[in-house]
């Protein structure tokens, strides 16, 4: 028992190492957005958005912390930056959530892939 | 048999008391459906311990919660190359906790038995104490990464439900073991219950709306 739980935690260090051997989109870590370090890609598709009101997201238009793309902000400001993760994941997944325990339509994100591949991913 | 399905039916059930039908794909939830077996399996642990505890049994079952446990985090893994993410540094705190989790059960279960028990604790009660001290922080640890991912707890009562079955599976255990013990099940058994209870959870997550 103790070489198959061996074995096993080998395996698992080995995909953390060397990622997934079955997986069949792999995202790669990079400056995107002028990041000041690599992140993972993402995707966001306006156009499966828009019956979503502007400013769900848009906080800028109506309470005047700036302009541009998201990522200009979120990326740059060296006091926004270590919330990126946190609040894109509270933004884009409890939106998602919240459609869907009201029954809207809009269902939870799927999988971590499904969000994390570049817009120029098929 | 009853004593497994008690935990299996009140974790399961406290992840449907909201939006029972809110899933993110059958690959995510069967994903979570083997974890909440997992954690099942370890308040059912720490139910059936006590003194006249069969320890083969209880050997037996910890593996088999293990392998489960390591199933959940497999499955994630193998079939989403971002969930490596959350294994390196700079993953959330909820993520860490369920690592660290994990990796507290294997070191449980691997030095448990002797010679390798005599190898790291002096004496039984030593050993005992440690045991039990490890088990907690496993149960509360899980607990927090359940709890605070927050994926399938929406409501304020899930995770204050949710805490309050660990709670009882930990502290309450000598309310249950007073009456002579809860009988420990065979692994096949657990292993079969777990599969069963992820997939009735996988597909009511998947409902067509």
């Amino acid at each position: 028992m103790k070489i198959v739980f061996g074995i096993l935690v080998l395996t698992i260090v080995m995909i953390v190492v060397f990622g997934s051997p079955v997986a069949k989109e792999k995202p790669v870590r990079d400056f995107y957005f002028e990041a000041p370090k690599k992140i993972l890609p993402m995707t966001f598709a306006h156009i499966d958005h828009l019956p979503v009101n502007c400013i769900e997201c848009h906080h800028n238009y109506v309470d005047d912390t700036g302009g541009g793309l998201c990522m200009n902000c979120h990326v740059s400001n060296k006091q926004v930056w270590p919330l990126l993760e946190n609040q894109f994941h509270d933004l884009c997944r409890g939106c998602h959530a919240e459609k869907a325990a009201l029954g809207e339509e809009g269902g939870p994100p799927r999988e971590c892939i499904d969000c994390h591949l570049g817009d120029d991913s098929p | 048999m009853k004593a497994l399905l008690a935990p299996f039916a009140a974790v399961f059930l406290v992840t449907f008391l909201a939006a029972p039908t809110m899933g993110a794909g059958w690959y995510w939830d069967a994903g979570n459906g083997i974890g909440f077996a997992a954690f099942a399996g370890l308040l059912y642990l720490s139910l059936t311990s006590n003194r006249r505890i069969d320890v083969r049994a209880h050997q037996l079952l910890g593996y088999g919660v293990l392998f489960v446990a390591v199933g959940h985090a497999c499955w994630y893994l193998l079939g989403d190359a971002v969930v490596v993410e959350f294994m390196k540094p700079g993953a959330p705190a909820y993520m860490w906790h369920g690592i660290v989790s994990l990796l507290m059960l294997g070191i449980l279960i691997t030095v448990a038995l002797v010679p390798d028990r005599n190898r790291v604790h002096k004496d039984y009660p030593t050993f005992r104490y440690w045991h039990r001290v490890l088990s907690v922080a496993i149960i509360a640890t899980a607990t927090y990464h359940i709890v605070v991912s927050n994926f399938y707890l929406h409501a304020w009562y899930q995770e204050l439900l949710f805490v309050l079955l660990a709670l009882a599976a930990v502290f309450a255990r000598q309310h249950w073991t007073a009456y002579g013990g809860l009988p420990i099940t065979k692994t096949s058994v657990y292993v079969a219950v777990s599969v069963l209870f992820a997939t009735v959870f996988t597909i009511i997550r998947n409902l067509p709306a």
